[in-house]
C-alpha cells in the first residue's frame, strides 16, 4: 500500500474516532454538558490524538528504518562480488526499482539486454546486470514488498487499537481537555526540539563524514598542507591552508569595505539625518541586505570583475589577470555587508543613553566630538560584536566567492590574484555525482566542519558580547 | 568637605572677556571638523545607496534583453517527397523523419528568403542555417507531427534566430567581436541587416523565457525559467507546510509554556546560533541526512524544501516569538481570569493577535529561502536538471528539478555569453518575486500593526 | 517652611547675568513655555520650582540652547547673557555652552576614567596647553566639587564605578572644569540619597562664590535651603519670581501659596 494511502486511512480512522469519542461522552452524560468534565470536542480530540500520534510515529520510524534493514539483509548476497559494496547495493536497488517500472517478474526476466531495457525505463546503470545482482534485486524486491505489507498492517493495527482503547475509556468524567492539552504541549515541545535536532544533525553529519575522511587522509596533511589539488584519480593534495587564506583574505577586504561605510552610515542615520531622510534612506540601504547572494555573485562575475579588469588589467595598470579575484569577491561581499553592519551598529548606537550625549553637548562639545569621544567608545563593545557577526557572515558566504573569486587555490598576498575559499570548495567537491567514499568528496565534510566550528565560535562570542552590551544599558 | 577652601585661594583663572557673538579660531576649526565628520557620514550613506542603484541598474540594463527574443518569420515548403513519400499522412510515418531530415527544407526556405530580400551572398545554404537556432528544425518537426495535414503545404513559421543573431540585434554582438567566432560571420550580418529591413527578422516579447525549460549549452536562445520556477514553487510549498507549523509551535512553547531553566536557555541560544550558521552547512546537512542517510531522491524539490525549512525555522521562530511577546500580558490575564486554561488563553486569545507578526516573519523567512542557492546545489538541484516539467501535481515534489537561483547560477557558469543575459533576466524574475513577497509583508504590517 | 533663617539670607546681588524677555517654547504643537521674562543675578543661586511639566526644565535648557538638540523645539523671545543675545545668528552654541555649563538630573559620567571625564571639557575647548596644566585643571575642578579626597587615588578608574553621589559630584567637576560663568543644574539631587544630596547642596552653596548657579528642583525644601532667589513656574507660566524668603513666607500669588503649602503639585 503506498504511503499516501496509508496516511489517508489513518486520518480517516482518526476522524471516525473523533466522532465516536464525542458521541460516547455525550451519550454517557445524557446529553447534559454540565455532567461532563470537558467540552464534547475535547473528548473527540482525545480519541483522534490517541489514534494519530502513535500510528504516525510507527509509520515514520518504519519508513526510515526499513531501507537499512533491507540493505543489511540483502548485502551478504553480494559479498562475493567485485567492487565496493555500497556501489553494488545501489545497483541492486536500482535494478529492483527498474523491474517494478518495467513490470517484469524477476523470476523469469532474461539478463539479455536488461540494462538497455532498464535504461529505456529511465534507470541508468553503471554496468551490465550480473546474475548475482539480479538475484539480490529479486530478494530485495520481495523483502521490500513484505516490509511494506507488514508496515501497513502494523500501522493500521496501532491506529485501530489505540482508537478502540481511547473510545472505551471515554466517560463523561474523563479529564479529556487536560489530556488533549497534555498531548498538544507534547507536540509543541517536539517542535521546539527540532531546533536541537537540527544542530545535532549538523554535528553528526559533519563528524561522521569527517572521521571517514581522516581515515583515508591524514589530518595533519589536511590542516597543515599548503597545496590544494584534488584529483579524483587519486594522489590528491588536500591541504586546507590555501583555502583558509583565501577565505580570510576575502573576508578582510569585505570588512574593510563594509565596516567604515556601514559604521559611518549608521552614525549619520542615527545622529544627523532628519527623521524624513532616515525614513527612506534606512529601508533603501536595507534593500541591499534582502538581495540574495546569487545576485551579488552575478554582479561580481559580470559587472564588478570586468570593471576592475578594465582598470587594473592588462589594458590598464596590468596588475590583474582575470576578472575573478580576491578584490572582486571582497568588494562585492563588502557591499552586501554594508546594511548588515549599519543596521546592527544603528541599533547599538541608539542603545547609548541620550543622557550621555546631553552630558557631552552640555559641556560645549560639538556633535562629532560627542560621537567620536563619547558615543562610539560607549558603543564599542556592541560594535565589536556586530563586526564579529559580519566576519562570520563573510566567512560563510558562498555564492559570491564561487562566482567572483576564481577557482585556483593559492597562497598569495596579491589581492588581484584569483583565490578560492572553503565554501567554494565545498560546493565544487560536492556538486554532481558523488560516492562519499573517496577522500576528494569526503574532504568537503572536513571543510564544512572547519567552517562550522569557526563560524559557530564567532557567533557565540559575538552574540554574547552584544547581549552583555545590551544588558549594560537596560 | 574639607577641600573646599581652594575655591577662594585660587579663583578661576582670569579669562579674557570674550563675546559670545564672535566665534574664536579654535571654535571655527572645531566646526570645520564637525562639517567634515558629517560629510563623511553622508558620503558613506551615499556610497551605500550608490551601490544599490548601480546594482539595480546593472541588473535591469543587462537583464531586460532576456524578455525579448529575435525571431525569423520563415515560409517553409513542407515537401511531401521529403516527409511523407507515400502520402499516407500517418503520424507514425511522419514521426520517422528526424529533425535532421528537415535541414534541407529549412535551407531551401532560407535561400528563398534571402533571395527575396534582394541581397547577394556567397554563403552556402548550409552556412545560412547558422542564422537560425539549431532548435529550429525541432520546432518545425513538432508542429508537423502534431498536424500531419500540413505536409505538402508552404507554412509560415516563427522560428528562433540563433543566439548570435539575437545578440547582434540586441547590440551584444558586434562585427568586430565576430572576428574569431566560428558560429557566425560578418557576411551573415549583412543578410540579417537586410532581413531586418524587410521585417522578416524582428524582436518580440519572449514568453518562452518565462515559461520554458532550460536548454542545452548550444541553444541559449531556447533557455527559459519556467521549470525552475515550478521547482521553486514546490520548494516553497514544502517550506511553508513545514516551517510555519513547526516554527509557530516551537515559539508558542518557548514563549508561553517553557519553564525558565538551563535546558530552555540552551534551546534559545541554540536557535540564535542556528540563525547565523552559513547556509552551505545546511546543504551539507541535507546531503548527509536526507540523501546519504534517509536515501531520499536527489534533486527533488521536497528535499530542497526540507533543507530550506531547517534554514528558515530560526528566522520564523525569532519573528513569531517577538510577535507573541508583543501581545500584552493583560490579554492572557483576562482570559485566565474568566476560567480559560493556559492552552485556551494562548490559542484563542494570544495567537490570533500575533498572526500579523507571524505572517510578516514567515514571508520574510520564505523570501530569504527563495533566494538561497548554495544548499540546493549540494542536494543536486542544479540548473541543468530543470529540463522538463514534472508529470503531475504531486510528482512536482519528487521529480528532479532546480530552483530559480540555482538556474541563474547554472547560466552564469556557462561559457556562451548569451547565457549571461538569461542569468540577469532570471534575476529580474527572482527579484520580482522577492519584491512582491516583501510588499505583502509590509502591507500586512501596515494594515494590522497594533501598538499596545 | 518655618525656617527663620530664610529672612537672614538677604542676597548680595552683583548684577544681572542672564536676562530673559518674553520667551516662548513650542514642542511641535505643544506650547511648553509661555511668555517668560526673568533676570538672573550673578554669583547667586536661583531656584526654579514648580510641579512636573510646568516648564522649568524647558526654560533651563533654553539658557544654554540645549533645546537646539531637540528638532521639534522652537524658541522665541530674547535671552541675553551679559547683554548679548544668545539666540543671535552669530552665536555658536558650542561656545555658549562652554560659558553656560550644565549638570543633569541623572549622573551621566562618560564611560571613561575619572580623570578623562573631568579633562574632557578642557581638552575639547583647548583650556590646557600641557599635560601638567591639564593635571592642575583636573585637580582644581575635583577639589571644587569636593571629590578630590575620594578620587585622588583612583583617578584612572572608570567614572561609572563611583557611587551615585560621587558620580553627580564628578559631573559637577566635569562642568566646572571648563570654567563656565553660569552653571545650570537640572534636578541634580533627584537621583541621590539624602546624604549625597546634603553634600551636593553644600557644594552648590560654595559654587555661588564664583558662578551664577541656576537650579531646577522638585523639592521646595531644597530651593529654600540653597537659593537666594526663587522662580515659581506653573503650566508654562512664570507665576512669581523674587527673594527666596519672600516666596516661601509671603507669596503674592495664590497659586504659589497653594503650591508651597502642598495643595497643588
Amino acid at each position: 500500500m503506498p504511503l499516501g494511502w496509508l496516511f489517508l486511512i489513518v486520518l480517516l480512522i482518526a476522524a471516525l474516532g473523533y466522532a465516536a469519542g464525542r458521541r460516547r461522552a455525550l451519550a454517557g452524560a445524557g446529553g447534559s454538558l454540565r455532567a461532563m468534565h470537558s467540552l464534547p470536542t475535547a473528548y473527540g480530540w482525545n480519541v483522534a490524538m490517541a489514534v494519530l500520534i502513535p500510528s504516525l510515529l510507527v509509520l515514520a520510524v518504519w519508513s526510515l528504518a526499513s531501507p537499512f534493514v533491507l540493505d543489511r539483509t540483502v548485502a551478504p548476497m553480494m559479498a562475493g562480488q567485485d567492487g565496493e559494496i555500497g556501489l553494488l547495493m545501489s545497483d541492486v536497488r536500482r535494478v529492483a526499482e527498474g523491474l517494478d517500472l518495467l513490470g517484469e517478474d524477476p523470476a523469469s526476466v532474461s539478463l539479455e539486454g536488461l540494462r538497455e531495457r532498464l535504461a529505456g525505463a529511465g534507470v541508468a546503470l553503471g554496468q551490465d546486470v550480473s546474475a548475482a545482482t539480479l538475484a539480490a534485486a529479486a530478494r530485495y524486491k520481495e523483502l521490500g514488498a513484505r516490509s511494506a505489507l507488514l508496515q501497513s498492517v502494523l500501522v493500521l493495527a496501532v491506529a485501530l487499537g489505540m482508537g478502540a482503547w481511547a473510545v472505551r475509556r471515554t466517560t463523561p468524567a474523563l479529564r479529556a481537555r487536560n489530556e488533549v492539552e497534555w498531548g498538544i504541549q507534547g507536540l509543541l515541545i517536539a517542535a521546539a526540539l527540532v531546533a536541537i535536532a537540527t544542530t545535532i544533525g549538523i554535528v553528526l553529519a559533519l563528524i561522521f563524514n569527517t572521521i571517514k575522511f581522516f581515515q583515508l587522509y591524514p589530518a595533519s596533511a589536511f590542516f597543515f598542507g599548503t597545496t590544494w589539488s584534488p584529483s579524483f584519480g587519486g594522489g590528491s593534495s588536500l591541504g586546507i591552508l590555501p583555502l583558509v587564506w583565501g577565505t580570510l583574505y576575502i573576508s578582510l577586504i569585505a570588512l574593510l569595505v563594509a565596516v567604515p561605510l556601514g559604521l559611518f552610515s549608521a552614525v549619520y542615520l542615527s545622529e544627523y539625518a532628519s527623521p524624513r531622510v532616515r525614513a527612506w534612506a534606512k529601508p533603501m540601504l536595507e534593500v541591499l541586505a534582502g538581495i540574495p547572494s546569487i545576485v551579488y555573485g552575478l554582479f561580481a562575475l559580470l559587472t564588478v570583475g570586468p570593471a576592475l579588469l578594465a582598470v587594473f588589467g592588462s589594458g590598464g595598470l596590468g596588475w590583474m589577470q582575470g576578472g575573478t579575484a580576491v578584490i572582486t569577491a571582497g568588494l562585492v561581499m563588502g557591499i552586501m555587508l554594508i546594511p548588515f553592519v549599519s543596521s546592527l551598529s544603528d541599533d547599538i548606537i541608539n542603545a547609548v543613553p541620550q543622557a550621555m550625549r546631553d552630558g557631552s553637548l552640555g559641556l560645549g562639545a560639538t556633535q562629532s566630538e560627542t560621537i567620536r569621544q563619547v558615543v562610539l567608545p560607549a558603543a564599542l563593545p556592541g560594535i565589536a560584536g556586530a563586526i564579529l557577526l559580519a566576519a562570520s557572515r563573510s566567512i560563510g558566504e558562498t555564492m559570491i566567492v564561487v562566482l567572483g573569486a576564481g577557482a585556483a587555490a593559492r597562497l598569495s598576498l596579491n589581492p588581484f590574484d584569483a583565490m578560492t575559499t572553503i565554501t567554494a570548495k565545498i560546493v565544487s567537491q560536492l556538486t554532481g555525482d558523488q560516492d562519499f567514499t573517496s577522500p576528494e568528496a569526503l574532504v568537503a565534510f572536513a571543510l564544512g566542519m572547519t567552517l562550522f566550528v569557526v563560524t559557530l565560535g564567532l557567533n557565540i562570542l559575538a552574540l554574547w558580547i552584544v547581549r552583555r552590551y545590551r544588558e549594560q544599558y537596560e | 568637605m574639607t577641600d573646599i577652601p581652594l575655591g577662594d585661594a585660587a579663583p578661576a583663572a582670569p579669562r579674557p572677556a570674550r563675546s559670545i557673538l564672535e566665534t574664536d579660531a579654535r571654535t571655527r576649526a572645531r566646526n570645520r571638523a564637525e562639517t567634515r565628520f558629517r560629510a563623511y557620514g553622508l558620503a558613506a550613506l551615499l556610497v551605500g545607496l550608490f551601490f544599490l542603484v548601480f546594482l539595480m541598474s546593472s541588473i535591469l540594463w543587462n537583464g531586460l534583453g532576456a524578455f525579448t527574443q529575435t525571431r525569423f518569420a520563415l515560409d517553409v515548403e513542407l515537401l511531401e517527397s521529403e516527409l511523407d513519400p507515400e502520402g499516407t499522412r500517418d503520424p507514425a510515418v511522419i514521426a520517422k523523419t528526424s529533425t535532421f531530415g528537415y535541414g534541407d527544407l529549412i535551407e531551401a526556405a532560407l535561400a528563398k528568403a534571402v533571395a527575396a530580400s534582394g541581397i547577394q551572398t556567397d554563403l552556402e545554404p548550409g552556412d545560412l542555417a547558422d542564422i537560425l537556432s539549431s532548435g529550429a528544425a525541432a520546432q518545425i518537426r513538432d508542429r508537423v507531427t502534431a498536424d500531419p495535414s500540413l505536409v505538402g503545404q508552404t507554412v509560415s513559421f516563427d522560428l528562433l534566430a540563433s543566439s548570435r543573431v539575437d545578440g547582434y540585434i540586441k547590440g551584444r554582438v558586434t562585427r568586430e567581436s565576430l572576428a574569431d567566432d566560428k558560429n557566425l560571420s560578418p557576411a551573415h550580418l549583412d543578410i540579417v541587416d537586410a532581413l531586418v529591413a524587410d521585417g522578416t527578422i524582428a524582436r518580440s516579447f519572449n514568453m518562452a523565457f518565462i515559461t520554458g525549460a532550460d536548454a542545452s549549452e548550444k541553444r541559449p536562445e531556447e533557455a527559459g525559467m519556467g521549470v525552475a520556477m515550478v521547482g521553486s514553487l514546490y520548494v516553497m510549498l514544502t517550506v511553508l507546510a513545514l516551517a510555519l507549523p513547526i516554527g509557530v509551535a516551537a515559539s508558542i512553547y518557548l514563549e508561553e509554556f517553557a519553564p525558565k531553566n538551563r535546558f530552555t536557555d540552551f534551546i534559545e541560544v541554540n536557535i540564535a546560533n542556528l540563525a547565523a550558521v552559513p547556509s552551505i552547512v545546511y546543504g551539507i546537512l541535507g546531503l548527509a541526512v536526507f540523501i546519504q542517510f534517509a536515501e531520499l531522491p536527489q534533486s527533488a524539490p521536497l528535499v530542497g524544501g526540507l533543507v530550506l525549512t531547517l534554514l528558515t525555522l530560526p528566522t520564523i521562530i525569532i519573528a513569531t516569538r517577538a510577535a507573541l511577546k508583543a501581545v500584552p500580558p493583560s490579554i492572557r490575564d483576562a482570559a485566565l481570569g474568566v476560567g480559560a486554561s493556559r492552552m485556551q488563553a494562548v490559542f484563542h486569545h494570544v495567537l490570533p493577535l500575533a498572526v500579523p507578526g507571524i505572517m510578516t516573519g514567515t514571508i520574510i523567512g520564505m523570501a530569504h529561502a527563495l533566494g538561497e542557492t548554495a544548499p540546493l546545489l549540494l542536494i543536486g538541484m542544479v540548473g541543468f536538471v530543470a529540463s522538463n516539467y514534472p508529470d503531475g501535481a504531486l510528482h512536482g515534489f519528487v521529480s528532479p528539478n532546480s530552483a530559480m537561483p540555482a538556474q541563474v547560477y547554472e547560466w552564469a557558469k556557462r561559457a556562451d555569453p548569451a547565457f549571461y543575459e538569461r542569468a540577469w533576466g532570471g534575476i529580474i524574475v527572482l527579484l520580482v518575486f522577492l519584491l512582491l513577497m516583501n510588499l505583502v509583508a509590509v502591507l500586512v504590517r501596515r494594515r494590522f500593526e497594533r501598538r499596545w | 517652611m518655618n525656617d527663620m533663617r530664610l529672612f537672614e539670607r538677604a542676597a548680595a546681588v552683583d548684577g544681572v547675568k542672564i536676562s530673559a524677555k518674553g520667551v516662548n517654547v513650542h514642542y511641535g504643537t505643544a506650547h511648553a513655555l509661555k511668555d517668560v521674562s526673568v533676570d538672573i543675578g550673578d554669583r547667586l543661586v536661583t531656584a526654579f520650582i514648580g510641579p512636573s511639566g510646568c516648564g522649568k526644565s524647558t526654560f533651563l535648557r533654553c539658557l544654554n540652547r540645549m533645546n537646539d538638540t531637540i528638532p521639534s523645539a522652537a524658541v522665541t523671545g530674547r535671552i541675553e547673557l551679559d547683554g548679548q543675545d544668545i539666540y543671535d545668528r552669530r552665536v555658536d552654541p558650542v561656545q555658549l555652552r562652554a560659558k553656560v555649563g550644565m549638570v543633569f538630573q541623572k549622573p551621566n559620567p562618560f564611560p571613561k576614567s575619572i580623570y578623562d571625564n573631568v579633562a574632557y571639557g578642557p581638552k575639547i575647548h583647548g583650556l590646557a596647553k600641557t599635560r601638567a596644566d591639564l593635571d592642575v585643571v583636573v585637580e582644581t575642578a575635583l577639589r571644587r566639587a569636593a571629590l578630590w579626597n575620594e578620587a585622588k587615588d583612583r583617578l584612572h578608574a572608570p567614572g561609572t564605578g563611583l557611587s551615585g553621589g560621587q558620580q553627580q559630584r564628578l559631573c559637577i567637576a566635569r562642568a566646572i572644569a571648563t570654567e563656565p560663568e553660569v552653571l545650570l543644574m537640572d534636578e541634580p539631587c533627584s537621583a541621590l540619597d539624602p546624604i549625597a544630596t546634603a553634600q551636593v547642596e553644600e557644594l552648590i552653596d560654595e559654587l555661588k562664590q564664583n558662578y551664577s548657579v541656576v537650579i531646577v528642583t522638585h523639592s521646595m525644601q531644597q530651593a529654600a535651603r540653597v537659593s537666594q532667589r526663587t522662580a515659581f513656574f506653573h503650566l508654562g507660566h512664570l507665576v512669581e519670581y523674587g527673594e527666596t524668603g519672600q516666596i516661601f513666607t509671603n507669596p503674592r500669588d495664590p497659586r504659589t501659596e497653594s503650591y508651597i503649602s502642598g495643595r497643588i503639585g
